[in-house]
């Protein structure tokens, strides 16, 4: 059995824990953001009004067929020249809220369409607006639709901030990679911050099930 | 036409003229004219794919009609178009006056039953929450569901949920009451109770327009039955005539096969 040097692990850990800490404020910030974003894009896409429709649609193509990397390395280099020099770690999370509000976007949608249409006509037919009926009655059923899909894609985006360590983000796959370098152990820090991401995630599914549990009673 | 107002009898509510649709190339209607007088009971029967329910549906524009107009009060009901935008406010004021009963209920389901027959009055004709309270309870008293006031739809009989629409329509107070098949998803022996509050309107003089299979019910109640197919209206008179001596063909053998 190979023997792990922990160490490596205990000298710079707070390296790492600076770094977990960058990780999950990229994350509570752009998350909120994104699905704020997907909520106003989703409403786009289900509008009267094409010019909405085909612009939600062209925003939504655009952020899903575009590697998230390729569209941080852009925002990263473009913002400047518009006057915007922002710290790394704000980069990455306009980046990262635009790029998850496509995918919060769709899930939001789907769940406005999987409500049966009968429930809309009966609300319309009494005189309600759409906004009314949107607000009344498609939006207090939504919960059971969306949120078991949103936890899965937090999860996803927690994993995905560790891209943004190509934009200098000092978040925690990038203190991995200096930890690498500094130590030349390559494998032990890895563990480490594979250990970590797999912690964030399990806490963060846990309390969203023990919330859902506590709603449902 | 329009006739003379005469003790509120004889004035024409619903006007309807050349009404046409498609849906995908298929014709559902094929040009319908179709007046109804307030305080009128109007029942349209014909067989499935007639365009029926079509009709009631463009009544209040939840069907788009391709061709036509219809005129509630002598006010078209669509909505006001300004350059490129719709304005749906002169048609929600509209359709606050027709009330609507679905054969699927469509009861919201998130809401007690208090509550479906309250939003809409508080939401859309402002009503203040105690009085929309104490008019719901009461319609509840009418439809004999008091006690159901605080259950979800989904703890109801599908009677009950049918009579919980009718008092949710009511409960807007409309001057039109649309019934597009009101008992065809119910089981027979919850026909009855449903039809018993729709008689009870039907005595109080309500402008009503249901869609219906119910042929003794609409015999009973109707001032006007009126018989449809292949998206026109072949033949209407009052129900004594119609039913027993149908002058149009498809008329007799469809209440041949119906009775």
């Amino acid at each position: 059995m190979m023997g792990l040097n922990i160490d490596v692990i205990r000298e710079n850990l707070p390296l790492f824990l600076e770094g977990l800490g960058v990780t999950m404020l990229i994350s509570v910030v752009a998350i909120p953001a994104a699905i704020m974003l997907g909520a106003i894009v989703a409403l786009c896409r289900l509008s009267s009004l094409k010019i909405l429709r085909t612009g939600a649609l062209c925003y939504l193509e655009i952020l899903r067929n575009v590697p998230f990397m390729i569209q941080v390395f852009l925002i990263y280099y473009l913002l400047p020249f518009y006057g915007f020099r922002f710290p790394a770690y704000v980069v990455g999370i306009i980046g990262l809220s635009i790029y998850a509000s496509s995918y919060f976007s769709e899930i939001i949608r789907a769940a406005i369409l999987s409500l049966p249409t009968g429930q809309l006509e009966s609300a319309r037919s009494m005189g309600m607006s759409k906004l009314q009926a949107m607000i009344h009655i498609v939006l207090p059923q939504l919960p059971p639709y969306i949120v078991p899909p949103f936890i899965n894609q937090s999860s996803t985006l927690i994993k995905d901030t560790a891209i943004l360590s190509t934009i200098t983000v000092q978040e925690l796959t990038m203190a991995t990679q200096r930890v690498q370098q500094e130590s030349y152990d390559f494998v032990e820090p890895l563990v480490f911050a594979a250990a970590l991401y797999l912690a964030i995630n399990t806490i963060m599914i846990f309390t969203m099930s023990k919330i859902k549990q506590a709603k449902s009673t | 036409m329009l006739k003379e107002l005469n003790n509120g009898q004889d004035v024409e509510l619903l006007k309807i003229r050349g009404l046409k649709k498609k849906f995908k190339g298929v014709p559902a209607l094929c040009g319908v004219d179709l007046s109804v007088n307030s305080g009128e009971i109007v029942c349209i029967i014909g067989p499935s794919g007639c365009g029926k329910s079509t009709l009631l549906r463009s009544i209040n524009y939840l069907s788009e009609p391709d061709e036509g107009e219809i005129y509630l009060n002598g006010t078209p009901v669509k909505p006001e178009r300004t350059g490129i935008f719709k304005n749906d406010a002169r048609l929600n004021q509209q359709r606050a006056k027709i009330g609507m009963v679905f054969q699927s209920f469509n009861l919201w389901p998130h809401l007690p039953v208090i509550a479906n027959l309250t939003l809409a009055p508080i939401k859309v004709l402002g009503c203040p929450a105690e009085e929309a309270d104490k008019r719901a309870r009461e319609l509840l008293e009418k439809v004999g569901l008091s006690a159901k006031a605080r259950a979800l739809p989904s703890q109801l009989s599908g009677g009950q949920q049918q009579r919980v629409g009718i008092a949710r329509a009511l409960a807007m107070n409309p001057s039109l009451l649309l019934f597009d098949e009101p008992t065809s998803a119910l089981d027979p022996e919850l026909v009855q109770e449903v039809l018993n509050v729709m008689l009870d309107l039907a005595a109080e003089k309500k402008t009503m327009i249901v869609v219906t299979h119910e042929m003794k019910f609409a015999e009973k109640v109707a001032d006007r039955i009126i018989f449809m197919d292949g998206g026109k209206i072949l033949e209407q008179g009052p129900p004594q005539s119609l039913l027993r001596d149908p002058k149009c063909d498809r008329l007799a053998s469809f209440l041949n096969l119906v009775g």
